[in-house]
C-alpha cells in the first residue's frame, strides 16, 4: 500500500469546507444526551467541563495536523503502514475500522431509539435503520465531494435549532450554576472523558486530509469548526443546567429534546417532533463520513473497490441491528463505543503523532549525519 | 453502468420511503377521543378513581364532550379501562389540565406525575391543579350547559390568571422543576365549585409531593412577589383610620359618610424586584429585599395626595405593613416546612463542597431567620390627585 494518497484534482475540496465537516461530524446523536451524562459526573459545573473538553479537542486537532504535515498527502492508513510496517500497521488499521463501523452503528441505532421513544413507539428498529443505512450508502456512493455537500447542508439547515434553545431560558433558574467551579479535578477529568461520545468525530480529519486542496490552511479551518462545536455544546449544557432541577436533569435520558418540549408555537403544539425529525439531517453527515472512512480503509487494506466495502459494512451494520433489543443493551453498546472513542479519538492520535514526529526527527538526523560524514 | 445503479438505488429508496411510511400507526382525527382533562381521586387504599373529559370531533354527536369514570391502581390502567367505555381511541396529546383531589394530594402525587413525565405524548405545559372536594364532582358538573369542554375551560381559567399575574405558573414542567430542586417546593392552584362554576380559590403548598398547607387571598400576592419578578397585581390593605388622620381631606359640603370602620387602600403593583440574599451563612440569616413600584388605585376615603410628604407617608406605612405580612408568611412557610420561594436554592448556591440533600435542607430550614425590607414607591396615583 502506498503511504501517500494522491487523489485526482476533481476529487479535492476546499479547505474552508473542513469547518462544516468537523462541526457536522462532531454534532450528532451524542449531544442530545450530553448535558445529562456530564452532569452525572460533575454536577452543575458540567458546562465548564464541556468547554474544557472542547479546548482539549482543539489541542488534539493540532497534534493530528502536525502529524499529517509530516507527510506529503497521507491518510491514517498510510501513516500506520509507514510507521508500523505492513503487518502491524494494517492490523491496527483494521482495529480502527472496527471502531469506525461501531460508531456508524451506534449513531443510527441511537437515532432510531429516539424516534421510537418520541414519535413512533411501534416502529420496528430495522425499518428506520434500513432507510438510514440506504441513505448513507447512497451518499457515500457519490464520493467525498457529495459527503462534503451533505455536511454543508446539514450545518446550514439545522443552525436555527440553536436559536430555539433560547426559549427554555425564559424558565431558567440561574441559582443552579452557583457555586461555580465546585468540582474537583478527579470528577472533572471523568466528566471530560464522558463528553467523548459527543465530541468525537474530529478524528476523521486524519482520513479526509488527502482530499483537502489547500493543505496548509487545514489547521485554521479545523480549529474554527471545533470552536463552533465547543461553543454550541457549552451553550446547550449551560441551558440544560439552568432549565432542569438537580434531580430532574439526572433523570431524563435526552435532556435536549425534553427541553424543547417547552417550546410551543401557536399552530404547533409539540415542537420536539420537528426537532427529532430534523435531527436526521444532523446525523446524516456523521453516518456518511464514518461509512466513507471505514470503507476507504477497506479498499486501502484489502485492495478491493471502495464500493464493495460500503456494501459489506452496510450489511454488517444492518445485521447487527437485530441483536440489540432493549434500552439497557443499547446503553451498554453506546457506553462501550464512547469509551473506545475516548481512547481512539483522544488518546491514540496523540501517541501516534508523537511516534511519527520522533521517527521523522530520527530520519532527518540520520540523513544529516550521513551528509556530514 | 454507474448511472443505472444510481437510478436503481433512487427507485429503491423512494419505494422504501413510500412503503414504510404506511407502517406507522395511523391516527385519524374522527376516530380519536382527545382527552382534555383528567381527574384523579383516592377511592380507597391502593385504588384511584380516574375521570376523563373527552373532546370529540364527530360532527353528528350532540355532546362534544364525554366523561368517563373508572377505577384502577395506575393511571395507565385507568386509560385502558376508559378506552373500553368509548367508541373512540383515547389519546392524551391534547391534555390540558390534570386535577388531583386534595385527599390524594395529601398522600402524595408523584407517582401520577411520573406517569405524565414518562409519556412522550404529553406536553410539558399541562396544568396541574388540586381540588378541594373530589375531582369527579368538578368534571361531572353541569354537562349540558357547557359550551366548551372542561379541559379548555380550565386551561383558559388558569392561563388568564397566570397572565394577569395572580397565580404562579402551575405547569407540569414547573412542578417537576420545583419537586426536583433540592431547595424549592411545588405550588399548585386549588379549584373549587362556586355557583355551578369552577373557580380558583387558593394555592396549595407542597412538601415534596404532598400538600401540607394552603394559601388564600392576600398571601398569594405576597407569595407571587417573593417568588418571581412580577408586573401587575392588585392588593388591598386595611388600616386604622387614626393613622391617616392628617391625610384625610376635609371636604366641605360633602357629607362625610363612613361606610367602613377602617380605611382601605388598594395598591396596584407595577413592578417588583425581590432579592433574597444569604447574609450570614453560619446563623442562616437571609435578607429579603423587595423593591416595589406601585400605583394607588383606590382609597375608601378622600386623601390629600397633592402633598409629596403625604405620599411618602403612605409609602412608608404601606411598606411597613407589607414587611409585617411578608414576615408572617415566611414564618408560616417555615412552620409548615415548605419552601415555595426557593430559599434553599439560594443557600445551596452559596455553599461549596458537597451538595445538600432535600432532607438536610429541611432540617436547616427550621432555623432560618429573615430580615425583610420592603421599599415601596408610589409612582402614580391615577388620573386624579
Amino acid at each position: 500500500m502506498k503511504v501517500n494518497l494522491h487523489p485526482k484534482e476533481s476529487l479535492l475540496f476546499n479547505a474552508f469546507q473542513l469547518i462544516f465537516i468537523i462541526h457536522s461530524v462532531q454534532v450528532g446523536v451524542g449531544v442530545v444526551g450530553l448535558p445529562k451524562i456530564v452532569f452525572l459526573e460533575t454536577k452543575h459545573d458540567a458546562w465548564i467541563v464541556v468547554f474544557f473538553a472542547g479546548v482539549l479537542t482543539s489541542v488534539i486537532l493540532w497534534f493530528m495536523i502536525v502529524m499529517l504535515r509530516q507527510y506529503d498527502s497521507a491518510d491514517f492508513y498510510g501513516i500506520h503502514v509507514d510507521v508500523f510496517g505492513k503487518w502491524l500497521g494494517n492490523f491496527l488499521s483494521f482495529g480502527y475500522i472496527i471502531y469506525l463501523i461501531a460508531c456508524f452503528f451506534v449513531i443510527f441505532m441511537n437515532y432510531t431509539e429516539i424516534v421510537q421513544v418520541w414519535i413512533f413507539p411501534k416502529l420496528p428498529t430495522w425499518q428506520l435503520a434500513f432507510i438510514l443505512i440506504l441513505l448513507a450508502v447512497y451518499a457515500v456512493h457519490g464520493g467525498i465531494r457529495v459527503i462534503v455537500g451533505v455536511s454543508f447542508l446539514s450545518v446550514i439547515g439545522t443552525l436555527w435549532i440553536i436559536l430555539v434553545l433560547f426559549v427554555p431560558l425564559r424558565y431558567a433558574d440561574f441559582t443552579h450554576i452557583y457555586p461555580i467551579m465546585n468540582v474537583d479535578i478527579k470528577h472533572m477529568l471523568k466528566g471530560i472523558q464522558r463528553t467523548s461520545l459527543s465530541i468525537m468525530g474530529f478524528e476523521l480529519i486524519m482520513f479526509v486530509y488527502p482530499f483537502v486542496k489547500e493543505k496548509h490552511r487545514a489547521l485554521l479551518y479545523v480549529q474554527i469548526g471545533n470552536l463552533f462545536t465547543t461553543f454550541t455544546y457549552t451553550l446547550v449544557t449551560f441551558i440544560s443546567i439552568v432549565f432542569f432541577a438537580e434531580d430532574g436533569l439526572s433523570k431524563v435520558i435526552w435532556p435536549v429534546i425534553s427541553m424543547l418540549k417547552i417550546v410551543r408555537l401557536p399552530n404547533l403544539e409539540r415542537f420536539e417532533f420537528i426537532a427529532v425529525s430534523f435531527w436526521m439531517l444532523v446525523i446524516l453527515p456523521n453516518l456518511c463520513l464514518y461509512l466513507w472512512a471505514s470503507s476507504k480503509g477497506f479498499s486501502r487494506i484489502i485492495k478491493r473497490t471502495q464500493k464493495m466495502g460500503i456494501w459489506i459494512i452496510a450489511i454488517v451494520a444492518f445485521g447487527a441491528s437485530f441483536f440489540v433489543k432493549a434500552r439497557y443493551q443499547m446503553n451498554m453498546v453506546t457506553d462501550l463505543v464512547a469509551k473506545a472513542g475516548f481512547y481512539a479519538a483522544f488518546c491514540y492520535p496523540v501517541v501516534l503523532s508523537i511516534i511519527v514526529y520522533l521517527k521523522k526527527w530520527l530520519a532527518r538526523r540520520k540523513k544529516s549525519h550521513v551528509k556530514s560524514a | 453502468m454507474l448511472n443505472r445503479l444510481k437510478w436503481i438505488m433512487l427507485a429503491a429508496f423512494f419505494s422504501c420511503v413510500m412503503l414504510i411510511s404506511g407502517c406507522a400507526e395511523k391516527k385519524q382525527l374522527e376516530k380519536l377521543g382527545l382527552s382534555t382533562a383528567v381527574g384523579y381521586d383516592l377511592e380507597k387504599e391502593n385504588h384511584i378513581r380516574g375521570t376523563v373529559v373527552i373532546h370529540k370531533f364527530d360532527p353528528l354527536a350532540k355532546n362534544l364532550t364525554e366523561i368517563i369514570t373508572v377505577e384502577a391502581n395506575t393511571s395507565k390502567t385507568l386509560r385502558q379501562k376508559q378506552n373500553l367505555e368509548t367508541d373512540q381511541k383515547l389519546v392524551s396529546g391534547q391534555l390540558r389540565c390534570v386535577i388531583y383531589s386534595k385527599e390524594l394530594a395529601k398522600k402524595g402525587i408523584v407517582q401520577l406525575v411520573d406517569a405524565l413525565n414518562r409519556d412522550p405524548t404529553i406536553g410539558n405545559t399541562v396544568y396541574l391543579t388540586v381540588t378541594d372536594g373530589k375531582a369527579s364532582t368538578i368534571m361531572n358538573m353541569d354537562k349540558e350547559n357547557q359550551k366548551i369542554d372542561l379541559g379548555t375551560y380550565l386551561y383558559n381559567l388558569i392561563k388568564q390568571n397566570v397572565e394577569s399575574e395572580q397565580l404562579l405558573l402551575p405547569t407540569l414542567f414547573e412542578f417537576n422543576h420545583r419537586y426536583n430542586d433540592h431547595g424549592k417546593d411545588p405550588v399548585l392552584p386549588i379549584l373549587r365549585i362556586k355557583n355551578g362554576n369552577v373557580i380558583l380559590s387558593g394555592v396549595a403548598l407542597f412538601q415534596d409531593d404532598r400538600t401540607v398547607a394552603e394559601l388564600k387571598g392576600d398571601n398569594i400576592f405576597y407569595l407571587k412577589i417573593l417568588s418571581d419578578k412580577f408586573k401587575s397585581g392588585t392588593h388591598e390593605m386595611g388600616f386604622d383610620r387614626s393613622r391617616f388622620k392628617k391625610l384625610i381631606m376635609n371636604q366641605e359640603g360633602n357629607a362625610f359618610r363612613t361606610v367602613y370602620k377602617k380605611l382601605f387602600l388598594n395598591i396596584d403593583n407595577i413592578r417588583s424586584n425581590t432579592k433574597i440574599k444569604l447574609v450570614d451563612k453560619k446563623n442562616l440569616r437571609f435578607k429579603v429585599a423587595i423593591k416595589l413600584q406601585s400605583r394607588l388605585l383606590e382609597a375608601t376615603e378622600p386623601l390629600d395626595l397633592a402633598n409629596p410628604a403625604n405620599i411618602e407617608y403612605i409609602e412608608k406605612v404601606v411598606g411597613k405593613e407589607m414587611e409585617k405580612e411578608i414576615k408572617k408568611l415566611l414564618i408560616f412557610f417555615q412552620k409548615n416546612k415548605v419552601d415555595p420561594i426557593g430559599i434553599g436554592n439560594e443557600y445551596i448556591a452559596h455553599n461549596r463542597g458537597k451538595m445538600l440533600t432535600k432532607k438536610e435542607w429541611r432540617d436547616k430550614y427550621k432555623d432560618v431567620k429573615f430580615d425583610v425590607h420592603v421599599q415601596n414607591t408610589i409612582v402614580k396615583t391615577g388620573v386624579i390627585d
